[in-house]
Protein backbone atom coordinates (compact mmCIF):
# COMPACT_ATOMS: atom_id res chain seq x y z
CA UNK A 1 0.00 0.00 0.00
CA UNK A 2 1.42 3.47 -0.60
CA UNK A 3 2.51 6.09 2.13
CA UNK A 4 2.60 9.08 2.53
CA UNK A 5 5.97 9.99 4.12
CA UNK A 6 5.08 12.71 6.77
CA UNK A 7 7.40 14.93 9.44
CA UNK A 8 5.85 15.83 12.90
CA UNK A 9 7.07 18.05 14.85
CA UNK A 10 6.19 19.64 18.08
CA UNK A 11 8.57 21.85 18.94
CA UNK A 12 10.25 21.54 22.16
CA UNK A 13 9.49 24.23 24.78
CA UNK A 14 7.14 26.60 23.40
CA UNK A 15 4.35 25.27 25.75
CA UNK A 16 1.82 23.38 23.23
CA UNK A 17 -1.42 22.44 24.60
CA UNK A 18 -0.90 19.22 23.13
CA UNK A 19 2.78 18.04 22.88
CA UNK A 20 4.39 20.48 25.56
CA UNK A 21 3.74 17.98 28.42
CA UNK A 22 5.44 14.90 29.02
CA UNK A 23 4.41 12.83 25.92
CA UNK A 24 1.55 13.60 25.93
CA UNK A 25 1.19 13.64 21.87
CA UNK A 26 2.48 10.20 21.63
CA UNK A 27 -1.28 9.61 20.50
CA UNK A 28 -1.44 11.94 18.01
CA UNK A 29 1.65 10.80 16.57
CA UNK A 30 0.02 6.88 16.12
CA UNK A 31 -2.87 8.15 14.77
CA UNK A 32 -0.68 10.08 12.40
CA UNK A 33 1.16 6.97 11.68
CA UNK A 34 -1.25 5.16 11.10
CA UNK A 35 -2.55 7.86 7.99
CA UNK A 36 0.46 8.45 7.08
CA UNK A 37 2.15 5.20 6.95
CA UNK A 38 5.61 6.70 7.70
CA UNK A 39 5.92 8.86 10.10
CA UNK A 40 8.67 11.00 10.74
CA UNK A 41 9.24 12.34 14.76
CA UNK A 42 11.31 13.49 17.86
CA UNK A 43 12.14 11.87 20.72
CA UNK A 44 9.87 14.98 22.64
CA UNK A 45 6.45 13.85 21.00
CA UNK A 46 7.88 10.09 21.98
CA UNK A 47 8.97 10.48 25.03
CA UNK A 48 6.54 10.01 27.80
CA UNK A 49 9.04 9.77 30.99
CA UNK A 50 8.57 6.01 31.81
CA UNK A 51 5.66 5.10 29.22
CA UNK A 52 6.56 4.50 25.48
CA UNK A 53 5.70 3.11 22.46
CA UNK A 54 6.88 1.68 19.30
CA UNK A 55 5.54 1.52 16.22
CA UNK A 56 6.84 -0.07 13.05
CA UNK A 57 5.77 3.42 10.86
CA UNK A 58 7.27 5.72 13.21
CA UNK A 59 10.56 6.80 12.43
CA UNK A 60 12.02 8.63 15.79
CA UNK A 61 14.64 11.02 14.68
CA UNK A 62 16.07 13.80 17.26
CA UNK A 63 15.70 17.02 16.33
CA UNK A 64 18.63 18.15 14.85
CA UNK A 65 18.81 15.63 12.42
CA UNK A 66 15.01 15.85 11.53
CA UNK A 67 16.12 19.28 10.38
CA UNK A 68 18.74 18.22 8.40
CA UNK A 69 16.07 15.16 6.87
CA UNK A 70 13.86 17.93 5.65
CA UNK A 71 17.00 20.15 4.10
CA UNK A 72 17.67 16.46 2.12
CA UNK A 73 21.03 15.95 3.67
CA UNK A 74 20.26 12.95 4.89
CA UNK A 75 18.39 9.76 4.33
CA UNK A 76 17.20 6.66 7.05
CA UNK A 77 18.11 3.52 7.48
CA UNK A 78 15.95 1.06 9.48
CA UNK A 79 17.79 -1.28 12.04
CA UNK A 80 16.82 -4.46 14.13
CA UNK A 81 18.28 -2.82 16.87
CA UNK A 82 20.51 -0.38 17.90
CA UNK A 83 23.54 -1.02 20.26
CA UNK A 84 23.21 1.51 22.83
CA UNK A 85 25.38 3.89 25.06
CA UNK A 86 24.35 6.07 28.20
CA UNK A 87 26.53 8.94 28.73
CA UNK A 88 26.07 10.24 32.59
CA UNK A 89 26.37 14.15 33.71
CA UNK A 90 29.25 13.72 36.23
CA UNK A 91 27.17 15.92 38.34
CA UNK A 92 24.48 13.48 38.94
CA UNK A 93 24.48 11.54 42.52
CA UNK A 94 25.33 8.76 43.35
CA UNK A 95 22.12 7.43 44.58
CA UNK A 96 20.03 8.72 40.97
CA UNK A 97 23.06 7.55 39.16
CA UNK A 98 22.22 4.28 40.42
CA UNK A 99 18.51 4.65 39.64
CA UNK A 100 19.49 5.22 36.36
CA UNK A 101 21.74 1.71 36.13
CA UNK A 102 19.37 -0.29 37.38
CA UNK A 103 16.22 1.12 35.09
CA UNK A 104 18.87 0.50 32.37
CA UNK A 105 19.23 -3.07 33.53
CA UNK A 106 15.64 -3.37 33.76
CA UNK A 107 15.19 -2.53 30.13
CA UNK A 108 17.78 -5.00 29.28
CA UNK A 109 16.05 -7.95 31.34
CA UNK A 110 12.32 -7.14 30.85
CA UNK A 111 11.98 -5.26 27.03
CA UNK A 112 15.01 -6.92 25.55
CA UNK A 113 16.90 -3.56 24.44
CA UNK A 114 20.65 -3.70 24.02
CA UNK A 115 22.12 -1.16 26.29
CA UNK A 116 25.37 -1.98 25.73
CA UNK A 117 27.25 0.22 28.23
CA UNK A 118 27.82 3.53 29.89
CA UNK A 119 30.46 6.41 30.42
CA UNK A 120 30.40 9.32 32.75
CA UNK A 121 31.61 12.56 31.65
CA UNK A 122 35.16 13.76 32.92
CA UNK A 123 33.19 17.29 33.92
CA UNK A 124 29.86 18.37 34.97
CA UNK A 125 28.06 19.42 31.71
CA UNK A 126 26.96 22.53 34.11
CA UNK A 127 23.51 23.03 32.48
CA UNK A 128 22.61 27.01 32.69
CA UNK A 129 18.58 27.61 32.27
CA UNK A 130 17.97 30.52 30.62
CA UNK A 131 15.74 31.98 32.73
CA UNK A 132 14.75 34.93 30.49
CA UNK A 133 13.00 33.19 28.10
CA UNK A 134 9.43 34.84 27.98
CA UNK A 135 8.42 32.74 25.02
CA UNK A 136 10.94 29.52 24.27
CA UNK A 137 12.33 27.24 27.06
CA UNK A 138 15.95 28.14 26.69
CA UNK A 139 20.10 27.53 28.11
CA UNK A 140 23.35 26.63 27.58
CA UNK A 141 25.57 24.16 28.95
CA UNK A 142 28.79 24.91 30.03
CA UNK A 143 31.42 21.96 29.06
CA UNK A 144 30.40 21.22 25.65
CA UNK A 145 33.26 19.42 24.98
CA UNK A 146 32.87 16.91 27.84
CA UNK A 147 29.82 15.77 26.72
CA UNK A 148 31.40 15.24 23.26
CA UNK A 149 34.48 13.31 24.21
CA UNK A 150 31.83 10.81 26.23
CA UNK A 151 30.32 10.40 23.25
CA UNK A 152 33.45 9.34 21.36
CA UNK A 153 34.30 7.26 23.60
CA UNK A 154 31.33 5.17 23.30
CA UNK A 155 31.03 5.00 19.78
CA UNK A 156 34.84 3.89 20.13
CA UNK A 157 33.23 1.26 22.48
CA UNK A 158 31.20 0.04 19.44
CA UNK A 159 27.79 1.78 20.41
CA UNK A 160 25.46 2.97 17.74
CA UNK A 161 22.94 5.26 19.59
CA UNK A 162 23.10 7.28 22.83
CA UNK A 163 21.21 8.39 25.31
CA UNK A 164 22.16 11.29 27.62
CA UNK A 165 20.95 12.00 31.29
CA UNK A 166 22.17 15.34 32.57
CA UNK A 167 21.68 17.01 35.73
CA UNK A 168 19.30 19.74 36.27
CA UNK A 169 19.68 22.45 38.89
CA UNK A 170 16.77 21.21 41.54
CA UNK A 171 14.15 23.63 41.29
CA UNK A 172 10.94 21.43 42.00
CA UNK A 173 9.78 23.92 44.02
CA UNK A 174 10.06 26.97 41.24
CA UNK A 175 7.08 28.99 39.80
CA UNK A 176 7.71 27.46 36.39
CA UNK A 177 8.11 24.04 37.39
CA UNK A 178 4.76 23.83 39.38
CA UNK A 179 2.76 26.10 36.32
CA UNK A 180 4.58 23.18 33.75
CA UNK A 181 3.32 20.41 36.59
CA UNK A 182 -0.13 21.80 36.69
CA UNK A 183 -0.39 22.60 32.82
CA UNK A 184 -0.32 26.16 32.97
CA UNK A 185 3.22 27.17 31.44
CA UNK A 186 6.49 26.21 29.26
CA UNK A 187 8.73 23.30 30.34
CA UNK A 188 11.43 25.00 31.68
CA UNK A 189 14.34 22.65 31.06
CA UNK A 190 13.19 21.42 27.47
CA UNK A 191 15.40 23.82 25.74
CA UNK A 192 19.25 22.91 27.17
CA UNK A 193 17.22 19.19 26.35
CA UNK A 194 17.19 19.79 23.01
CA UNK A 195 20.56 21.44 22.83
CA UNK A 196 22.70 18.76 24.31
CA UNK A 197 20.96 16.42 21.97
CA UNK A 198 21.29 18.58 19.17
CA UNK A 199 25.60 18.76 19.76
CA UNK A 200 25.26 14.96 19.90
CA UNK A 201 23.64 14.93 16.69
CA UNK A 202 26.12 17.43 15.11
CA UNK A 203 29.26 16.17 16.07
CA UNK A 204 28.67 12.73 16.44
CA UNK A 205 26.10 12.02 13.50
CA UNK A 206 24.38 9.22 15.44
CA UNK A 207 20.99 8.29 16.70
CA UNK A 208 20.58 10.03 20.34
CA UNK A 209 18.12 11.30 22.72
CA UNK A 210 17.76 13.15 26.63
CA UNK A 211 16.70 12.11 29.63
CA UNK A 212 16.66 14.98 32.65
CA UNK A 213 18.00 13.66 36.14
CA UNK A 214 16.23 15.27 38.63
CA UNK A 215 15.44 15.09 42.31
CA UNK A 216 12.45 13.41 43.35
CA UNK A 217 9.59 15.97 43.73
CA UNK A 218 7.12 16.43 46.09
CA UNK A 219 3.28 15.07 45.46
CA UNK A 220 1.42 18.02 44.15
CA UNK A 221 -1.90 16.73 44.14
CA UNK A 222 -2.99 19.42 41.28
CA UNK A 223 -1.19 17.80 38.83
CA UNK A 224 -1.62 17.83 35.18
CA UNK A 225 -2.32 14.48 33.70
CA UNK A 226 -0.47 15.65 30.65
CA UNK A 227 2.37 15.68 33.09
CA UNK A 228 1.78 13.21 35.50
CA UNK A 229 4.05 10.23 32.99
CA UNK A 230 7.34 12.06 34.73
CA UNK A 231 5.63 11.58 37.79
CA UNK A 232 6.04 7.36 37.48
CA UNK A 233 9.55 6.06 39.15
CA UNK A 234 12.65 7.93 39.78
CA UNK A 235 14.40 8.66 35.81
CA UNK A 236 12.91 9.58 32.99
CA UNK A 237 15.08 7.19 30.95
CA UNK A 238 12.74 4.19 29.94
CA UNK A 239 10.87 6.57 26.81
CA UNK A 240 14.73 7.02 25.68
CA UNK A 241 15.96 3.73 25.62
CA UNK A 242 12.54 2.23 24.26
CA UNK A 243 12.57 4.83 21.47
CA UNK A 244 16.64 4.45 20.76
CA UNK A 245 16.52 0.88 20.50
CA UNK A 246 15.55 0.40 16.97
CA UNK A 247 15.70 4.31 16.32
CA UNK A 248 16.69 4.44 12.22
CA UNK A 249 20.62 5.14 11.16
CA UNK A 250 21.91 7.88 9.89
CA UNK A 251 22.63 7.74 6.16
CA UNK A 252 24.70 10.80 5.00
CA UNK A 253 24.22 11.79 1.81
CA UNK A 254 24.73 11.27 -1.37
CA UNK A 255 25.06 8.10 -0.52
CA UNK A 256 25.55 4.92 -2.74
CA UNK A 257 26.86 2.06 -0.70
CA UNK A 258 24.07 2.38 1.90
CA UNK A 259 20.06 0.83 1.99
CA UNK A 260 17.82 3.51 2.41
CA UNK A 261 14.64 3.18 3.78
CA UNK A 262 13.76 6.56 3.65
CA UNK A 263 14.85 9.04 1.08
CA UNK A 264 13.90 13.15 1.71
CA UNK A 265 12.82 13.62 -1.37
CA UNK A 266 9.54 10.75 -0.47
CA UNK A 267 8.99 13.09 2.13
CA UNK A 268 5.53 14.90 0.92
CA UNK A 269 4.07 16.80 4.49
CA UNK A 270 5.29 18.24 7.36
CA UNK A 271 2.46 18.64 10.50
CA UNK A 272 3.28 21.59 13.17
CA UNK A 273 1.08 23.80 15.21
CA UNK A 274 -0.04 26.77 13.76
CA UNK A 275 2.54 29.94 14.75
CA UNK A 276 4.92 27.96 14.82
CA UNK A 277 6.65 28.22 11.49
CA UNK A 278 9.97 29.51 12.23
CA UNK A 279 11.49 26.50 12.63
CA UNK A 280 14.07 24.98 9.99
CA UNK A 281 12.18 22.19 9.21
CA UNK A 282 9.00 24.08 8.27
CA UNK A 283 11.29 26.40 5.99
CA UNK A 284 13.17 23.82 4.35
CA UNK A 285 9.93 22.28 3.27
CA UNK A 286 8.47 24.98 1.64
CA UNK A 287 11.95 25.30 -0.21
CA UNK A 288 10.65 22.15 -1.35
CA UNK A 289 7.12 22.91 -1.95
CA UNK A 290 5.77 20.13 0.53
CA UNK A 291 2.35 20.42 2.47
CA UNK A 292 2.54 22.10 5.53
CA UNK A 293 -0.56 21.10 7.97
CA UNK A 294 -1.10 24.16 9.92
CA UNK A 295 -2.80 22.47 13.22
CA UNK A 296 -4.49 24.91 15.98
CA UNK A 297 -2.31 23.84 19.22
CA UNK A 298 -2.11 26.77 21.07
CA UNK A 299 1.28 28.04 21.96
CA UNK A 300 3.22 30.82 22.89
CA UNK A 301 4.39 31.78 19.30
CA UNK A 302 2.65 33.77 16.78
CA UNK A 303 4.81 33.27 13.27
CA UNK A 304 2.34 32.04 11.10
CA UNK A 305 1.64 31.54 7.34
CA UNK A 306 0.02 35.55 7.57
CA UNK A 307 3.82 37.02 7.24
CA UNK A 308 5.00 33.80 4.63
CA UNK A 309 2.33 33.47 1.93
CA UNK A 310 3.13 30.47 0.88
CA UNK A 311 0.39 28.77 -1.26
CA UNK A 312 0.73 25.00 0.55
CA UNK A 313 -0.02 25.69 3.98
CA UNK A 314 -3.23 23.81 4.97
CA UNK A 315 -4.78 25.09 8.12
CA UNK A 316 -6.64 22.86 10.37
CA UNK A 317 -8.76 22.62 13.70
CA UNK A 318 -6.88 19.94 15.34
CA UNK A 319 -4.97 16.68 14.75
CA UNK A 320 -7.87 14.35 13.48
CA UNK A 321 -8.57 16.70 10.63
CA UNK A 322 -4.92 16.34 9.97
CA UNK A 323 -5.17 12.73 10.01
CA UNK A 324 -7.76 12.81 7.03
CA UNK A 325 -5.60 15.15 5.14
CA UNK A 326 -2.81 12.81 5.42
CA UNK A 327 -4.93 10.14 4.30
CA UNK A 328 -6.31 11.77 1.61
CA UNK A 329 -2.73 12.59 0.46
CA UNK A 330 -2.15 8.88 0.81
CA UNK A 331 -5.24 7.84 -1.10
CA UNK A 332 -4.65 10.17 -3.90
CA UNK A 333 -7.76 11.63 -2.86
CA UNK A 334 -8.34 15.64 -4.12
CA UNK A 335 -9.20 17.68 -0.84
CA UNK A 336 -11.30 20.02 -2.86
CA UNK A 337 -13.48 17.09 -3.81
CA UNK A 338 -14.31 16.60 -0.34
CA UNK A 339 -15.12 20.20 0.38
CA UNK A 340 -18.52 22.07 -0.47
CA UNK A 341 -18.89 24.23 -2.24
CA UNK A 342 -17.75 22.47 -5.27
CA UNK A 343 -16.17 24.49 -7.95
CA UNK A 344 -16.50 23.43 -12.09
CA UNK A 345 -13.75 22.79 -13.44
CA UNK A 346 -11.79 25.94 -15.33
CA UNK A 347 -10.89 26.63 -19.47
CA UNK A 348 -7.13 26.10 -19.36
CA UNK A 349 -6.57 29.44 -21.86
CA UNK A 350 -3.62 29.13 -24.60
CA UNK A 351 -0.55 31.23 -23.88
CA UNK A 352 0.09 32.36 -27.47
CA UNK B 1 34.07 25.23 22.55
CA UNK B 2 31.54 27.46 24.31
CA UNK B 3 28.25 28.12 23.92
CA UNK B 4 26.18 31.09 24.02
CA UNK B 5 22.35 32.12 23.67
CA UNK B 6 21.53 34.57 21.07
CA UNK B 7 18.59 36.97 20.69
CA UNK B 8 18.46 38.50 17.17
CA UNK B 9 16.73 40.29 14.60
CA UNK B 10 17.02 40.85 11.53
CA UNK B 11 15.58 42.95 9.07
CA UNK B 12 13.53 40.26 5.59
CA UNK B 13 14.07 43.01 2.87
CA UNK B 14 10.49 42.28 0.32
CA UNK B 15 13.50 41.19 -2.23
CA UNK B 16 14.59 38.07 -0.21
CA UNK B 17 11.47 35.53 -0.98
CA UNK B 18 10.07 32.97 0.80
CA UNK B 19 11.67 30.49 -0.44
CA UNK B 20 15.35 31.57 0.16
CA UNK B 21 14.59 32.78 4.02
CA UNK B 22 15.95 30.00 5.52
CA UNK B 23 19.62 30.55 3.75
CA UNK B 24 19.08 34.38 4.31
CA UNK B 25 18.95 33.29 7.92
CA UNK B 26 21.97 30.77 7.70
CA UNK B 27 24.06 33.45 6.40
CA UNK B 28 23.69 35.79 9.09
CA UNK B 29 23.51 33.74 11.86
CA UNK B 30 26.78 31.86 10.88
CA UNK B 31 28.27 35.08 11.10
CA UNK B 32 27.92 34.96 14.52
CA UNK B 33 29.48 31.01 15.80
CA UNK B 34 28.50 27.62 14.23
CA UNK B 35 24.97 26.78 14.65
CA UNK B 36 23.23 24.15 17.25
CA UNK B 37 19.91 25.09 17.53
CA UNK B 38 17.82 28.40 16.03
CA UNK B 39 14.55 29.58 15.26
CA UNK B 40 12.24 32.85 14.12
CA UNK B 41 9.87 33.43 17.18
CA UNK B 42 8.39 36.74 16.57
CA UNK B 43 7.78 38.35 12.73
CA UNK B 44 6.76 42.18 12.90
CA UNK B 45 4.87 43.04 9.38
CA UNK B 46 5.69 45.93 7.26
CA UNK B 47 7.89 47.93 9.51
CA UNK B 48 8.79 50.49 6.77
CA UNK B 49 7.12 51.71 3.24
CA UNK B 50 9.07 48.91 1.45
CA UNK B 51 7.19 45.95 2.80
CA UNK B 52 10.50 45.34 5.16
CA UNK B 53 9.48 42.87 8.28
CA UNK B 54 11.41 41.90 11.23
CA UNK B 55 12.41 38.62 12.19
CA UNK B 56 13.33 38.19 15.91
CA UNK B 57 15.71 34.55 16.32
CA UNK B 58 16.70 32.95 19.10
CA UNK B 59 19.78 30.47 18.47
CA UNK B 60 22.13 28.50 20.43
CA UNK B 61 25.65 28.96 18.93
CA UNK B 62 28.90 27.66 19.78
CA UNK B 63 32.52 29.09 18.97
CA UNK B 64 36.19 27.83 19.25
CA UNK B 65 37.70 29.21 22.46
CA UNK B 66 40.55 30.97 21.53
CA UNK B 67 43.53 30.89 23.86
Amino acid sequence: MEISPTIFIIPTGIGCEIGGFAGDALPTAKLLASASGCLITHPNVMNGGNLAEKDKNIFYVEGYCLDRLAKGEIALKSVKEQKIGIIFDSGIENEILVRHLQVADACVSTLGINVHSYVTTKKPLSIVIDSDSSKMSGGIIKNPDTLIDAGKCLIEDGVTAIAIVAKFPDDSDSLETNFYREGKGVDPISGVEAVISHLISKFLKVPCAHAPALNPIELNENLDPRAAAEEIGYTFLPSVLIGLSNAPDIVELPNKHELISLHPDQIESIVVPNGALGGEAVLASIEKGLNIISVKNQNKLKVTNEFYDYPNVIEVNNYLEAAGIILAFRKGINLNSIKRPLKKIQKCSYCD
Amino acid sequence: MKLSSLDYYLDWPVSIQIKNLRGFIIANLEKKGDLIRWSIVEIQNSIDSFGTKKLRIKAVLANEIRI
